[in-house]
């Protein structure tokens, strides 16, 4: 029970030595007494021992370094002088980009975190090398890459020559060659035979809905030479007048 | 010529106007401010302003320092002390912890600390696996009640002996001492609380 003496020490009396043994400026019989108290008591032992630990970390804990341009903003919000000291250091080891490495760090920091994983490291290796490998087959330089114009214009040009001679690669491939002319005599095997020029006329003959005369033809092309003729007309037929009322009502 | 004394010249120099003696006064302690109060507020911005705040106090009522009644650094870690508890005083941790001022209640063992105060810190398993061992002290040691926070740095990170810490927190001896003892233990148990959450 808490408060009852053991060893020779009461819990309270414990508590008032627990700084000086920590400090381990407690010697002799009372450390004896302390230590005896320790083991025994279940409540002041695991106190010990819990304070012993949080004494460890809170020692473990190292001093921050201030920012660099502390000092250099305490003297100008103070005296307002700019000690030349102070800011030629500040400028030397702070840049522009500090506070924006400041606020990027926490958002990439599990990214890089991962990345620095070896499996992670091993894939974007095998990636960097398959690609310079694909590159280097292809032809691409790199030296080539800082030549290269950005005016709208240039990059206009580019498209179209780059255009213009993929085209005619393609088209001057054997065999896109050879396949093309099969499939031409292919479609003019299975395309369906072309109509003769009269059974075009005929067709137009029917498909006449216009109402208009057909011109005349020149000559009687279904009378055979030997066929007797039955009846005829003369070349030259009298003409009537023919005249049309209309019906005005 | 010893510390104390070199200090004492430099306050009387910086009183009468010279800039490069304050300039030597910052130099020698803006670490050890800024320290107390990255450790204290948490956070490095807010540091920097506190730092920056008690150095224009301590530019305003340098005239008011007294060498004869104690050590320089005793006198500049109160200041920076009265500020940190103004600081948060005015900040919302003001709800959720006691007030740096308040009388401990008889009671206030009644209830560990780590059920008392609410954890808001990502989870265990996040921070563990992302953090340094020092990050994760740090992220406990803001769990402590202020009264507690604020005897153990200046303790086990400040080094500064019971005496000069019962004279920058206005309590007794005795005080400090249970203080700082309940400040780590707790500090222990929220550590291990934390771990035993990790495995």
């Amino acid at each position: 029970m808490a408060g009852e003496p053991k060893n020779g020490l009461q819990c309270a009396e414990f508590d008032a030595l627990l700084n000086e043994a920590l400090d381990a400026t407690l010697t002799g019989p009372k450390l004896e007494s302390f230590k005896a108290h320790a083991r025994v008591c279940a409540v002041c032992g695991p106190l010990f021992a819990e304070a012993d630990a949080g004494r460890r970390w809170l020692k473990s804990l190292a001093e921050v370094e201030p920012p660099v341009t502390l000092m250099h903003n305490i003297l100008v919000a103070t005296t307002g002088y700019e000690s030349q000291r102070v800011a030629v250091r500040a400028k030397g080891e702070a840049s522009w980009a500090d506070p924006i490495t400041g606020w990027l760090r926490p958002v990439f920091a599990p990214v890089l975190s991962m990345s620095r994983q070896p499996r992670f490291a091993m894939s974007f290796g095998m990636a960097f090398f398959s690609l310079s490998i694909s590159l280097s087959l292809a032809g691409v330089k790199v030296s080539d890459v800082r030549h290269v114009d950005l005016r709208p214009s240039a990059i206009k040009r580019t498209y179209y020559e780059t255009t213009g001679r993929v085209v005619k690669y393609y088209e001057n491939i054997r065999f896109v060659y050879e396949i093309e002319s099969r499939v031409r005599e292919f479609k003019k095997v299975t395309a369906p035979a072309v109509p003769t020029p009269k059974e075009q006329n005929k067709e137009k003959k029917d498909n006449n809905t216009s109402g208009q005369p057909e011109p005349r033809q020149e000559r009687n092309y279904s009378q055979g030479e030997n066929q007797p003729v039955l009846a005829s007309l003369p070349n030259d037929p009298p003409v009537g007048t023919v005249t049309t009322y209309r019906r005005l009502s | 010529m010893e510390d104390a004394q070199v200090v004492a010249r430099l306050v009387r120099r910086c009183v009468a106007g010279d800039v490069v003696a304050w300039e030597e006064i910052v130099q020698r302690y803006n670490r050890r401010i800024y320290n107390i109060c990255y450790r204290f507020a948490g956070s490095g911005e807010n540091a920097q302003d506190l730092t920056q705040e008690v150095f224009i106090k301590m530019f305003r009522t340098l005239s008011s320092y007294d060498v004869e009644r104690g050590a320089f650094m005793t006198w500049v870690t109160t200041i920076t002390r009265n500020l940190l508890v103004d600081h948060f005083r005015k900040s919302k941790q003001d709800r959720v912890t006691e007030s740096l001022d308040t009388t401990p209640s008889e009671h206030e063992d009644a209830m560990p600390l780590s059920e008392k105060i609410e954890d808001k810190a990502p989870a265990a398993d996040m921070s563990v696996q992302s953090r340094e061992t020092g990050e994760l002290v740090h992220t406990a040691l803001q769990k402590l009640s202020p009264e507690l926070r604020e005897a153990v740095i200046l303790r086990d990170l400040q080094d500064m002996d019971y005496k000069d810490i019962a004279k920058v927190l206005k309590v007794p001896e005795g005080t400090v001492k249970s203080r700082i003892n309940r400040g780590r233990a707790e500090l222990a148990r929220l550590l291990q609380r934390t771990y035993r959450q990790v495995m």
